[in-house]
């Protein structure tokens, strides 16, 4: 586990957080995790083991039974439905099928986060095709995303979750749906974003994903953390 | 708690906020206005569907408004009939006839009095009998009552009011004989009743149908479009932000289709009904039925935008989970 002392240097707490469904079968049983600003972690373990449950905590779509999650300091479980649409705005989330709106243009899936910031036009045309170009996909700014490829499509879906900087990018199988190239391709950007400082936590039970990023790895199976790997940052991070 | 609370401002606000596209409510209405207008464009099929329901929904109410509507003028010139005479067995003379006219006249609920001397009494007694007239042969004004005839006011019309009315016209002095016909006057109010009660009941049955139906045709719309909440909702818009054009959307539609109703409704009385007197004399004042009062069109194109923005309202919320 990191060795993080400093409280101002944590991004994601959760303190003996349980979650429930239905009463009997618990999805998260009393877990206590910190995850340190510019941190980049892996979650793994086999199907409902709690992963998703544990990032929908994460941008406040629900709320633990019991037990704290704090989000850069602030308490998410004490938030109002008012104050959840704030906290969305610092965090970024991408999932196994995109979530794209399969009839607007990639411009239009990307400029959807800065047009509900309230960013003026120009500017939302600047931001975006800059994001746009991170990703690689400027050429494709006015297609419609229906006729993009997977893994094309999952750059759109990063590049709407980037494009307003966020602290913290939450991934949720991020490369379920795609084939090996376009997996490292997803990873780089990732890695890229969180040398630019965005704490970065990727759900996978991808085993190859993890093992050639050398990342902070998190094993959840039945609700509970049963194992937590430290991994240098050395090897081939350095020739990212 | 406050502890979290306190650092809310700082840490959540987005560091980098270049130029808004509109401050305040007039730039945000505005981006929701147009917004609003790019989804019709973008989901054109999905929203003939909602305005063609609206728009038929509203048609078949306010057709049923436009006949209730005219049924009741109907009633309300048959009830001109409602009419209570005093007869007497002599003719009245000049003070005389003044002094129970004031008294009458005095009374409450009287329209309208109006003497028949034995001539008047013949002379229509003759005009009933057209034809006939050879039956009056003989027959000398004396023989015949004076009377007056009394006519009510509109409020006055129903049976116990006329009951109490001719109770109180005979306590004057000298009315003996009064007549109004009861049975008529029993049966011609039992009959608005009966029909005002109907009117009721369908025309309520028929508004919870058109409810029901825009409500699940609206929420049809809405659910077909529930990724682009969950975008929203993601990214970090506010329930208001995206609800707005939706509702907007809702406002534009229910408009949309009350407009079209009222126009196919004067389109159908212009072609067919405003001169269905021929066989529907409903109004023997006037041939044909009346169209809608301009208050009734009003209500209608209100109820439409209501119907519209309180559809989307309700199925939103359904919908904004995430």
């Amino acid at each position: 586990m990191a060795q993080i002392t400093e409280i101002g240097n944590i991004m994601i707490q959760l303190h003996n957080v349980s979650l429930a469904y239905q009463q009997d079968a618990s999805a998260l049983n009393n877990i206590t995790l910190k995850i340190a600003k510019g941190e980049f972690v892996f979650l793994t373990g086999p199907s409902g083991a709690g992963k998703t449950s544990l990032l929908r905590l994460l941008y406040g779509a629900l709320t633990p039974n019991r037990g704290q999650v704090l989000i850069d300091g602030q308490n998410v479980t004490r938030m109002t439905p008012s104050q959840i649409p704030l906290l969305r705005r610092s965090v970024g989330v991408v999932f196994q099928d995109f979530k794209l709106l399969q009839n607007r243009t990639v411009f239009e899936n990307v400029a959807i986060t800065l047009e509900v910031l309230g960013w003026g036009r120009a500017d939302i045309g600047k931001k975006t095709m800059h994001i746009l170009k991170q990703m690689g996909i400027e050429s494709k700014y006015n297609l419609i995303t229906q006729r993009l490829s997977g893994g094309e499509q999952q750059r759109v879906a990063l590049a709407r979750a980037l494009v307003n900087d966020p602290k913290i990018l939450l991934a949720d199988e991020p490369t379920g749906n795609l084939d090996d190239a376009n997996k490292n391709q997803i990873l780089n950007i990732f890695k890229e974003a969180n040398i630019r400082g965005t704490t970065v936590v990727v759900a996978t039970h991808d085993r190859r994903l993890i093992e050639q990023s050398h990342k902070r790895l998190v094993t959840l199976n039945k609700g509970e953390i049963v194992e937590q790997v430290e991994k240098t940052t050395t090897g081939d991070d350095q020739a990212l | 708690m406050n502890k979290w609370k306190k650092q809310q401002p700082a840490t959540i606000k987005p560091y980098k906020r270049p130029t808004l596209s509109g401050d305040g409510f007039g730039g945000r209405a505005g981006f929701f206005l147009s917004r609003a207008l790019t989804n019709i464009r973008q989901n054109v099929f999905v929203n003939v569907v909602t305005i063609g329901t609206i728009t038929l929904a509203l048609l078949i109410v306010s057709l049923f408004m436009l006949i209730f509507v005219n049924l009741e003028s109907a009633a309300e010139n048959w009830s001109e009939r409602v009419q209570v005479t005093v007869y007497f067995d002599r003719e009245l003379a000049g003070p005389e006839q003044v002094s129970f006219r004031e008294k009458i006249s005095a009374l409450s609920g009287v329209s309208r009095v109006s003497y028949v001397n034995r001539e008047e009494a013949l002379k229509r007694f003759k005009s009933r009998l057209k034809g006939q007239e050879t039956l009056l042969e003989g027959v000398r004004p004396e023989v015949l009552p004076t009377s007056f005839e009394i006519a009510l006011k509109r409020t006055h019309r129903d049976t116990v009011s006329v009951e109490n009315f001719v109770k109180v016209l005979k306590r004057i002095p000298g009315i003996t004989e009064v007549q109004y016909g009861e049975e008529w006057v029993r049966r011609f109010n039992s009959f608005l009743n009966f029909m005002r009660l109907l009117g009721a009941l369908l025309g309520g049955f028929l508004v919870i149908a058109v409810i029901f139906i825009v409500s699940n045709t609206i929420k049809l719309t809405i659910y077909s479009r529930r990724d682009e909440l969950e975008v929203m909702s993601l990214v970090g818009a506010t329930r208001f932000f995206i609800k707005a054009p939706f509702l907007l959307e809702g406002l534009i539609q229910g408009t949309a289709g009350s407009v079209l109703s009222v126009t196919l409704l004067f389109g159908l009385y212009e072609a067919f009904l405003h001169n269905a007197g021929s066989f529907l004399t409903f109004n023997p004042t006037t041939s044909g039925l009346n169209f809608l009062p301009v208050e009734y069109i009003a209500g209608l194109l209100l109820a439409g935008a209501l119907l519209g923005f309180i559809g989307s309202l309700t199925s939103l919320k359904r919908f904004i989970t995430v």
